[in-house]
């Protein structure tokens, strides 16, 4: 029993960490029609950002986020303006090679610059844990925890109820009724995938601070960001929050009960059921 | 730094040739090589290109091999397979059928290894690898294919060994491995040596490579209480082992890993958290070890920080030992014809600064592993064949309590 409850606080946890580094994408994806490739490679990035913050400067992987995020969104912002726009109208097959030619040479950029070494972000107390009856806590998840459910509910606040975030709702539902009615798609896109790069970005100091860091992570980061983008369903914050809490439980507890080769085979079942019951994801409205 | 930069450059540089400037008449002999100097598996790959540049280098610097008393000048033709077997494969397959390389040197990695051995065996030409451990590779009676690592079914066996010697013994084991080709072999040589010390095993749990939570397996091991825990997996895998347990505060009495513990950069992203990880290693930069062409192995490593910035590992001494076993075999054979250095490889036996290399009926070297851990910020030999060598740090105090 005490396993049991074990299990799924690490699931819980894990699935924190999964939902913020999975908002971004929904976000992009969602609005921008764009499934971002390089998604993952962002949050290698934002890792990045935070361990040479941290390592180099001193600034602490939390407090940093908020650097990290801006730096991303800037990037974001100038990407989108300047090389994603040219084909946001067009196949989205253009757009998928776009991307994924953005992966490799971030990937490539990230090796060249950092090597191939591996890299932590290991403050003093990223390793501390607080006991909660026979349940241990690690601190730096419980933090990373704390930060995703903020990130969560204030995407969801700003998209419900600030000026931008109704602009960028009204563009992902109709986009010629949100021109008609004065929106600047240009704009707005650029400032989409500019959040969408900041939460990654954000996510990446996460990561970094309880996982390690290489030029490589990215790839799998992005499928498994995928896989809850989808689970949680693309037109809500909470969903995608949802997803992520449902597929780190959903591994935690394969990996007990059935094994551990088999988390993965667990994670991408759980998005095929979804795709069949529910294609618009779990907190998705009825298609 | 500019170095550095230079050397990752993988991009564009499909082919690094190496920088000799191969005094003008001198016949050159090709090796080739296809090795993983980008993708996930270039931290380790790059050890490979380092190595095989610094032995042919020195060797041409000493005149090069002698070949029916003719000097020959070594160059090595190196592709970036970008940690793709496949592409390995096929780079294999250039190297002879293009390239016209002479002799083969190997990648990095049992399932490297595995594939392009067919290559080496499908046109004759010999294989000198010094990547891959895993027994499979060498059990296909294929005679093109010579293995210098010790092999991953005996990884663990000296640390079985001591786990014994341990006192108290630890009540319970937990064996966990990845799931590629070294792994299974390192689990599968490891699982009847623990039986017969007599050691029970708790846990035996396979996990996906590339696994990045740990987290249930680790509260799986407090919750049974385990006392050792013995894990066959990549450094990225144990880097993420050793930081989750940490933050789960899972202290089993002792863990040993068979990759990470003996490279420089694997204790540097731990830093103290790397603290009492036991691990082993078949090679260590001691002065003992006489080699013709280094001096010895101490020298070696010396030389070979000095030139790239970091210290050898056994990786490293392994990729050294396979050029000077092809040079060996070239001189004996007094021919560069594969078959003939084929039948040379079989019977080579000499000293050198990785240890003594001798190849069984399979191609593979034998070499006994020694137990390692880290103390500090030192790294201690703890236990060999004839016991130990300095006491362990053991049991492993709680993560709380260091």
């Amino acid at each position: 029993m005490d396993l049991l409850a074990q299990i799924l606080a690490n699931g819980i946890l894990l699935g924190g960490l999964y939902a913020v580094m999975a908002q971004g994408l929904a976000l992009v994806w969602g609005v921008l029609n764009i499934v971002n490739l390089a998604h993952g490679a962002f949050i290698m990035l934002g890792a990045y950002a935070s361990w040479y913050l941290y390592t180099n400067l001193g600034v602490d992987p939390f407090l940093g986020l908020p650097l990290t995020a801006a730096a991303m969104f800037a990037l974001g912002y100038a990407l989108q303006r300047g090389l994603l726009n040219l084909v946001v109208r067009s196949p989205m097959f253009n757009t998928l090679l776009i991307t994924f030619g953005l992966e490799v040479v971030l990937t490539y950029l990230a090796q060249w610059v950092f090597s191939a070494d591996f890299r932590t972000i290991n403050p003093p107390y990223a390793g501390n844990s607080y006991s909660l009856g026979p349940v241990t806590l690690p601190v730096a998840r419980l933090a990373a925890f704390g930060v995703a459910l903020a990130l969560t509910l204030g995407m969801w606040l700003f998209l419900l109820h600030s000026r931008l975030g109704r602009a960028i709702r009204a563009t992902a539902q109709n986009l010629v009724a949100a021109r008609l009615y004065g929106v600047e798609p240009r704009h707005l896109y650029a400032v989409t995938f500019g959040l969408g790069l900041a939460l990654a970005g954000a996510a990446g100091g996460l990561y970094g601070t309880v996982s390690q860091i290489n030029p490589y992570i990215g790839a799998t980061l992005t499928a498994k960001c995928f896989a809850i983008a989808i689970i949680g369903g693309l037109d809500n914050p909470l969903g995608v929050m949802v997803g992520g809490l449902f597929l780190g439980i959903v591994e935690s507890l394969t990996t007990l009960y059935v094994g551990p080769t088999f988390a993965d085979v667990a994670s991408f079942g759980t998005l095929v059921l979804v795709l069949l019951l529910r294609p618009s994801g779990l907190l998705g409205k009825a298609a | 730094m500019s170095r550095r930069l230079l050397h990752a450059l993988p991009a564009l540089a499909f082919v690094l040739y190496a920088g000799t400037s191969a005094a003008a008449d001198a016949p050159e002999v090709v090796l080739g090589a296809s090795i993983q100097l980008t993708g996930p598996v270039a931290n380790t790959g790059r050890y490979y290109r380092d190595a095989y540049q610094i032995a042919v280098d020195k060797i041409n610097a000493a005149g090069g091999v002698k070949i029916g008393g003719v000097p020959h000048k070594l160059a090595l033709k190196i592709y970036d397979n970008q940690s793709d077997v496949n592409l390995s494969v096929r780079q294999y397959t250039q190297l002879i059928t293009q390239d016209k390389a002479n002799l083969l040197l190997g990648p990095f990695a049992s399932n490297f290894a595995l594939a392009d051995s067919a290559v080496s065996e499908k046109y004759k030409v010999p294989m000198v690898e010094g990547g891959g451990a895993s027994d499979q590779i060498f059990s296909r009676k294929f005679k093109y294919i010579f293995g210098t690592l010790a092999p991953a079914s005996n990884y663990f066996g000296t640390t079985v060994q001591m786990l014994k010697a341990l006192k108290p013994a630890p009540a319970s084991v937990a064996l966990l491995y990845a799931d590629d080709a070294f792994d299974v072999s390192v689990a599968d040589g490891t699982r009847p040596l623990l039986k017969s010390a007599g050691l029970p095993i708790a846990m035996d749990e396979r996990y996906s490579t590339n696994a990045t939570d740990f987290n249930s397996l680790l509260s799986q091991i407090k919750s049974k209480n385990v006392d050792a825990v013995l894990v066959a997996g990549h450094e990225t895998e144990i880097l993420n082992f050793v930081r989750q347990a940490k933050s789960l505060a899972v202290a089993p009495k002792m863990y040993s890993f068979t990759v990470g513990v003996p490279s420089e950069d694997f204790r540097k992203a731990l830093g103290s958290d790397a603290d009492y990880a036991f691990g082993m290693t078949a090679w260590l930069p001691s002065a003992a070890l006489k080699d013709r062409w280094f001096g010895d192995a101490q020298q070696f490593a010396q030389a070979y920080k000095a030139k790239y910035g970091y210290d050898p590992d056994y990786h490293a001494a392994s990729g050294v030992a396979d050029v000077e076993a092809l040079v060996h075999a070239m001189e004996t054979a007094g021919t560069t014809a594969p078959q003939k250095v084929r039948d040379a490889l079989a019977k080579t036996r000499f000293d050198s600064l990785y240890g003594p290399i001798a190849f069984n009926a399979h191609g593979q070297i034998d070499l006994p592993q020694v137990v390692i851990q880290v103390q500090g910020d030192k790294l201690a030999e703890v236990y060999g064949a004839k016991g130990f060598i300095t006491q362990p740090k053991y049991p492993m105090p709680a993560w709380n309590a260091r």
